[in-house]
């Protein structure tokens, strides 16, 4: 897949990641985490990235910030660019003036990413002295505006609590308070709503969409939530061994998924809304376990644990191609895809 | 495969188990003066048939875990009556109670934690046959019998937990379960730490296992779809009281509770577009140790009107066995 240059494209994506190969050094061998994943993300876009544990879904989004120690993490090759700044080959204080100003990220667990020994307020206001040369007094007022504007009731007196005092849902909109203080253009939210209930989880979804549309952030939205997915994101990437297997429009993946991962994943899913007369379903189950990322791949990854598998798919690495060419943005990495898109695979 | 429903319990034989009033509270202090104790559980009430599996819902924090564990009395009760088998266990001393150990077993959510990481996966599922007498040879063979029924190959017998996979484990810790026959299981979330495309395996294990054993589950979650697909009946819980109990179809397809209505508007669905009647819950969960007056929904509830602040609603039969705990259900 190409890139076109951010000059020439109409909708010139704002952060552009493209053939990334991430692989992680150990005693036993060499771990390919991400193994050439290319995506756009578009200005005001929630991209959605989801794949179950091990997929690579969150080495990828931490990689955009360089949050990956190294060694370990090997960056073998590929590249991400923001705005069209080469950021893999940028150096460490180019980085430290774009993380939490321009590119923010939210992590799963609230708690050990705020620290405890300081207030909210301070960290709040620590980010807007450092980024945008606030005094202390202007930066504690703006802090006050933001957990205003995260809804969290009281924001004045709030400032002074320690993270906590705070329970889990507000620590998750401290967190956002602090992520979005700098206004930045790019928000990368890396499961964001695990930890949470599903009330609060549907609070925190209902607040991500609301800044996204009055301040415009664009948002990488990484889950295994299909679910999430499906309410809030304008696409969705779906990864499975470091692969990304396949690409379209929410409505598009959700209506017509034509890699057998995606339709797996679907089918194992329980519903909620089966009438009360219709007989038991019995969940459709993906056999087998991840694969090793230690081997290079030969095949296809999903060919051991697929339905839909032939012979060829052991031997060759499918590419990743439209399903059809009426659909040119759908893109799986299946042999088959086509069938499956023609509701011609069982 | 189809199961039967149960929608009304047999009245002839008595229940496997019944649970009346049960509560737990825990003390709390504060330097030298008692403070109110925190209610976890506050007053439980429910029934379960043989092969019938009820499910447990609510948020974190509303004793759905802690009223699963007090049953087997992993957690002493603070008060209330567990009748099982038509025996009250709450009353009976250690020794008398422990023969009901292995009638009654359970699984937990995170199936690393719950085994033993220097024992060998035999060992642990041969432990609870040893506590009960099993020789070593009859023990041996019944362990096996049991890695095949969870699907474990027999080479697995001799390896560590740490070589298992999450889903791999979740099945040891069912084969450790299953290891005494009993006729209980409480399921603590026995799928949340599993992905997708494993859960689903672990779940249709668990419903197999009750066609053929005719098993009884108690099963925790949060995840409103699994507790759909696998209960019979479901149970909501908020602050430590049902609110709501019925039959899945009359609880998933008929809410009555206004935080029933809130929970299930909340989960995020495929394919339909329901956005608009979304029910957004104001706030989080008051504090157990101080829960509001009258009903403890009031606080978040959108119908709450000012007698709900006075008088506490009871769980009230509103005809087929689906029982509510509302002022204007």
């Amino acid at each position: 897949m190409t890139t076109p240059h951010p000059d020439q494209s109409p909708v010139a994506p704002i952060l552009a990641v493209e053939d990334l190969c991430i692989a992680f050094v150990s005693r036993d061998g060499i771990v390919r985490a991400v193994d050439g994943v290319s995506w756009q993300l578009r200005p005001a876009e929630m991209l959605g990235i989801v794949g179950e544990s091990g997929c690579g879904k969150s080495v990828t989004a931490m990689s955009v910030l360089k949050l990956l120690p190294g060694p370990p993490a090997m960056y073998s090759s590929g590249s991400i660019r923001f705005r069209g700044e080469e950021l893999l080959t940028a150096s460490e204080a180019r980085m430290r003036q774009l993380r939490g100003n321009a590119i923010s990220m939210i992590f799963q667990d609230p708690m050990t990413s705020l620290n405890p020994v300081l207030t909210i307020g301070e960290q709040i206001a620590e980010v807007l002295i450092l980024h945008q040369n606030l005094s202390k007094r202007a930066a504690w007022n703006r802090a006050g505006e933001m957990l205003d504007l995260v809804g969290i009731p009281d924001p004045r007196q709030r400032l002074r609590d320690y993270p906590h005092q705070f329970s889990g849902g507000m620590r998750q909109r401290a967190m956002i308070s602090l992520a979005l203080a700098c206004n930045p253009a790019v928000l990368i939210a890396d499961e964001p709503t695990t930890a949470l209930d599903v009330t609060i989880q549907a609070q925190i979804m209902e607040l991500l969409a609301r800044l996204r549309r009055e301040m415009g952030t664009a948002i990488v939205l990484i889950t295994h939530d299909l679910g999430v997915v499906a309410e809030c994101c304008d696409r969705v990437v779906v990864m499975y061994a470091g692969n990304k297997v396949e690409e379209a429009d929410v409505s598009a993946l959700f209506s017509r998924p034509c890699h057998p991962y995606t339709r797996g994943l679907l089918a194992a899913m329980p519903g909620l809304d089966v009438a009360a007369d219709a007989g038991h379903r019995r969940l459709a189950e993906i056999p087998g376990m991840l694969p090793s990322l230690k081997q290079a791949a030969v095949g296809c990854r999903f060919a051991p644990r697929c339905a839909a598998a032939q012979e060829r798919c052991h031997g060759t690495i499918p590419e990743l191609a439209p399903v059809a060419r009426e659909a040119p943005d759908h893109l799986a990495a299946c042999f088959r895809a086509g069938e499956a898109y023609r509701g011609e695979l069982a | 495969m189809n199961r039967p429903a149960i929608t009304a319990l047999p009245t002839t034989t008595p229940p496997l188990l019944d649970v009346r009033n049960l509560v737990k509270h825990y003390p709390t202090r504060t330097f030298w003066r008692d403070s109110p104790p925190v209610k976890a559980v506050d007053g439980v009430s429910f029934s379960l048939a043989e092969g019938e599996t009820l499910g447990l819902v609510g948020e974190s924090g509303c004793g759905k875990s802690t009223a699963a564990k007090t049953l087997l009395r992993l957690i002493e009760p603070t008060s209330g009556e567990i009748f099982f088998a038509g025996t009250d266990i709450a009353k009976l001393s250690p020794h008398s109670f422990r023969p009901y150990r292995r009638e009654m077993q359970i699984v937990f959510q995170d199936p690393y934690a719950s085994l033993n990481p220097r024992m060998r996966a035999r060992d642990i599922v041969a432990e609870p046959l040893r506590n009960f007498g099993w020789d070593n040879r009859h023990g041996g063979e019944r362990v096996a019998d049991l890695f095949h029924r969870v699907g474990l190959n027999p080479d697995a017998l001799r390896k560590y937990p740490h070589e298992f996979s999450g889903g791999q484990r979740q099945r040891l810790g069912i084969a450790r379960a299953l290891a005494l026959n009993p006729k209980l299981i409480v399921c603590d979330e026995p799928v949340s730490a599993l992905d997708v495309s494993i859960q689903a395996q672990v779940i249709n294990l668990l419903e197999d296992l009750q066609a053929d054993l005719g098993l009884s589950y108690i099963f925790v979650a949060h995840d409103l779809a699994v507790v759909r697909h696998i209960s019979h009946r479901v149970a909501v819980m908020y602050l430590g009281r049902i609110v709501e109990i019925g039959t899945a179809g009359a609880i998933y397809g008929d809410p009555k509770h206004p935080y029933t209505r809130a929970l299930l508007s909340a989960v995020p669905k495929i394919g339909t577009n329901r956005r608009s009647e979304r029910i957004l819950l104001k706030g989080d969960l008051p504090s157990p140790a101080n829960p509001p007056s009258g009903c403890t929904f009031r606080t978040r509830c959108q119908q709450a009107r000012p007698e709900c602040a006075e008088r506490s609603p009871q769980l009230t039969d509103n005809g087929a066995q689906h029982l509510v705990s509302c002022h204007f259900a």
